[in-house]
């Protein structure tokens, strides 16, 4: 076994050698639309796993939550957690030739902070007060406050990641860039709009050189068209959550067993219960429906078992979120008995529970040409009458749905959380901004403002050992109280075509490691 | 004639302004924030802040009326903005867009009419025979089928099936028959049956039996005494036709991954993209508008009675 590995492995290098007679090796994706002018400091258009291709960080966040060298081989931490000093990599070219050293890291740091009022949605952006280049390879950063997710923020695809400084126009990157030049493992060769974008390999790439002479992108909005492009051999990649429903990947499952795979949870779908508003400000009825609800029953039944059971409101796998919480486990006798002990009962053998002449009545808020959501929706609606609790659904165009979101206008409504990398610190830290249902729903907590105190600290505690009781006392808080109502943990679908080998997941949502992946044999 | 068109040719900027108008106002008045939109392009959470900077970002933050008058100052002189989703100028790519989807409508059109005027004579030389009896039958699915699902029965027939065509794309001829046919098949359909009709009735009348006592050819007589007569309805429908095949067009492309307007005009309602929105509408009206002028002009050439009517009333 060995032995034929280590021919193919000779025969392959012979073949690389050998140049001019190969033939060129693309892999053909597929995205909703082309990929932008690819600015590494901008947002909408570009896309960010066409930046992320192109563009490379710092340092590298990980599958398991950690957080790695990559264009940084190392950094130190002042004890008062205000200072963090880079050493960066010497080896490492931009695609147009230009050296990467701290001269490069510090013009991309202050183009990105002269516009900081588009980056302040992230912490890391208000948080830095002066950056530095020491010498060729040393670079400073210095914060205003012990904000502990530095390195986590300084992996993400955007915007701390580093354009050629030739490319930098003169008055910044806000608006534009020269050309989309980075020290990424791929360059961007041509944009066709509407059909396609056609990445090449860099031929510079400081690391492992990808095997592929070519990504090829194809333009295709529409989920359907995607599959049976798939189907004909159109396109060899299926990557990534939304790209086809999930009927066309249990489909894809059973025809091509071996070239499928599903990704670690990435988000949590979740239902947030308003502890603001009667009747869902009461526990026990917040403890009923977590015990009512038929999660498997879900995920068999709308998802064709393509996500994940979840148990909380963050999957063990994300960082600090693995405390050891006891899940609701479906069981609608136990919710039906915490229902008559909080005194809503079924008078005259009504179907609807009552107390006090009210009855146990909910709304459920969901966006209304989501088809997966509302018949989500049905299903709890109809666990829960079970119990004797009436949900009336209230399907509403997305942004309307995102309005009562923010303003509280709900019982209950679906909400997912924001994955790697921002679960569970930017996350966290969104519940105690007024504007989100996450704050909206925690409103009735008689300890919110604990809560919220609490949440404070953990982001700036440089006590490892405190950050992780911070981080158990909420999230075990929040799941006592039964704010949330967990349903899924969601992951992205692979569906790898015969011209692939073995391919893998990339440590986040949008990071698709494109120059891991090798051609069939 | 001169008077009548440039009657006609008068009226349509007052159209183009109603037409502004009641876009600019339907759009706003939908709930729903492009803000919303572009911060979950831009995948940054919505926070009170965030919102308010990309409403400030994309002008959203001003009155209504001031926001119209600005764009329409503005749309007079052909800039039409830039689009929030893509953040280039709306005109560059309406236009970049533009020639994919006239080259499908008018390869549509041309199938149209070089298919559905034989079939058309065919069904109307054995009313009830057998060949009538096939037309009909075509006619009826024809009209019967959406065409996005005609589509998407083709590509499952001919590109996952038969492996024969490709599924999406442009290129060469092979890229373009699925999506001509799903385009064209409704006109075909409605304009073989609408010539039969016509060209049975101008059969029916006395010139044309006179034709036949006259000893001219069943042949001669078709094409110059029925044909002629028969095919006047065709071009008004043409000019109808022109708009179900643009139309048509706009909904087939995304299915067929056609690099056109259509595709750019439903991702733009998708991301509630006003400028796109509104600079679409207002274009393809003009070019509604221009096809039946045009249509008009080609009637009043080919019917002597028309163009009469016209340069009498001056």
């Amino acid at each position: 076994m060995r032995i034929a590995r280590i021919l193919a492995g000779l025969a392959i290098l012979a073949l690389l050698v050998s140049g001019p007679a190969r033939a060129e090796t693309t892999l053909t994706y597929s995205w909703t639309a082309n990929v932008g002018p690819l600015n590494p400091h901008a947002y909408a258009p570009n896309e960010m796993f066409g930046q992320a291709m192109v563009y490379e960080p710092l340092v590298k966040y990980h599958a398991d939550g950690t957080v790695a060298p990559w264009l940084a081989t190392g950094w130190t931490v002042s004890g008062d957690g205000h200072v963090y000093t880079f050493t960066l990599r010497r080896d490492v070219k931009f695609s147009d030739g230009t050296v990467f050293d701290a001269a490069a890291v510090k013009a991309n740091f202050d183009t990105v902070l002269a516009s900081r009022e588009r980056h302040n949605w992230l912490e890391l952006a208000n948080q830095i007060r002066r950056t530095e280049a020491l010498d060729a390879s040393t670079f400073r950063l210095t914060l205003k406050e012990a904000y502990y997710p530095v390195l986590r923020e300084l992996a993400l695809i955007r915007p701390f990641r580093f354009i050629s400084p030739p490319a930098i126009p003169a008055e910044g990157t806000a608006d534009k860039i020269i050309a989309p030049i980075g020290t990424g493992p791929w360059k961007l060769a041509e944009t066709r709009l509407g059909e396609y974008d056609l990445f090449v390999r860099n031929e510079t790439y400081w690391g492992p050189k990808p095997v592929f002479d070519q990504i090829l992108v194809k333009v295709i909005p529409d989920p359907n068209s995607r599959a049976v492009a798939f189907e004909t051999g159109d396109i060899d990649l299926i990557y990534g959550a939304g790209q086809i429903s999930p009927d066309v990947f249990a489909r894809f499952q059973a025809m091509y067993p071996n070239k499928t795979a599903v990704s670690q949870p990435l988000t949590t779908e979740m239902v947030a219960l308003n502890t603001n508003r009667a009747p869902t400000n009461d526990l026990f009825v917040r403890k009923a429906i977590n015990h009512a609800v038929d999660k498997d029953g879900i995920v068999d039944s709308v998802l064709y078992g393509t996500q994940k059971r979840a148990a909380a409101l963050f999957a063990p796998n994300f960082p600090y979120a693995d405390v050891g919480l006891h899940p609701y486990i479906y069981d609608p006798a136990k919710a039906e008995a915490l229902l008559d002990e909080a005194g809503w009962r079924r008078i005259d053998g009504e179907a609807i529970r009552a107390k006090e002449g009210v009855k146990l009545r909910i709304e459920l808020c969901y966006v209304g040409n989501n088809a997966q959501q509302k018949a989500i929706a049905e299903v709890i609606q109809a666990n829960l009458r079970k119990i004797g609790i009436d949900v009336m659904l209230v399907g509403e165009e997305s942004n309307a749905f995102e309005t009562r979101q923010r303003e509280g206008e709900f019982g209950m409504i679906f909400g997912e959380t924001w994955g790697a990398p921002y679960d569970p610190h930017s996350f966290i830290s969104s519940m105690r901004v007024p504007s989100h249902a996450d704050y909206q729903a925690q409103l009735g907590l008689p300890l919110k403002g604990e809560l919220d105190a609490k949440i404070g600290e953990v982001l700036v505690t440089v006590d490892e050992t405190k950050r992780r009781r911070l981080y158990r006392d909420i999230l075990t808080a929040l799941h006592e109280e039964a704010v949330y109502l967990p349903l899924t943990y969601s992951t992205a679908p692979l569906v790898a075509g015969p011209k692939l080998g073995a391919v893998g997941f990339g440590p986040s949502v949008s990071e698709i490691p494109f120059e891991t992946y090798p051609p069939a044999n | 004639m001169l008077r009548f068109i440039a009657g006609r040719l008068a009226l349509i900027p007052l159209m183009l302004l109603g037409v502004s108008g009641v876009v600019f106002a339907m759009l706003r008045l939908g709930r729903g924030d492009p803000a919303l939109d572009y911060l979950r392009l831009s995948q940054i959470p919505p926070t009170d802040a965030a919102i308010a900077k990309a409403r400030a970002l994309l002008g959203l933050d001003r009155p209504l009326v001031e926001q119209y008058l600005s764009w329409l100052w503005d749309a007079v002189r052909l800039d039409f903005g830039v689009s929030y989703a893509t953040r280039r100028p709306v005109l560059d790519e309406f236009l970049y867009y533009l020639p994919a989807t006239l080259q499908l409508a008018a390869v549509a059109l041309l199938v149209t009419l070089a298919v559905s005027v034989p079939l058309g004579i065919w069904a109307a030389r054995h009313p009830d025979k057998p060949p009538d009896q096939i037309v009909r039958g075509i006619a009826f699915i024809g009209v019967s089928m959406p065409n996005f699902w005609l589509g998407f029965l083709l590509v499952m027939v001919f590109s996952v099936w038969l492996g024969l065509l490709p599924p999406l794309g442009k290129g060469g001829i092979e890229h373009m028959l699925m999506p001509v046919l799903a385009v064209s098949l409704m006109s075909l359909s409605i304009n073989a049956r609408m010539l039969r009709t016509s060209m049975l009735e101008a059969g029916g009348q006395r010139h044309v039996l006179y034709a036949r006592l006259r000893g001219l050819s069943d042949r001669n007589v078709t094409r110059h005494h029925i044909l002629r007569n028969a095919l006047l309805p065709i071009v008004t429908a043409t000019g109808m036709h022109i708009g179900e095949l643009i139309g048509g067009t706009l909904v087939v492309e995304n299915i067929f991954g056609w690099p056109g307007l259509g595709r750019y005009a439903v991702s733009a309602i998708y991301n509630r993209d006003f400028p796109v929105l509104q600079c679409f509408v207002l274009l393809m009206t003009l070019i509604f508008v221009l096809c039946n002028l045009i249509i008009d002009i080609l009637y009043a050439w080919l019917d002597p009675r028309i163009r009469m009517f016209a340069e009498g009333q001056r």
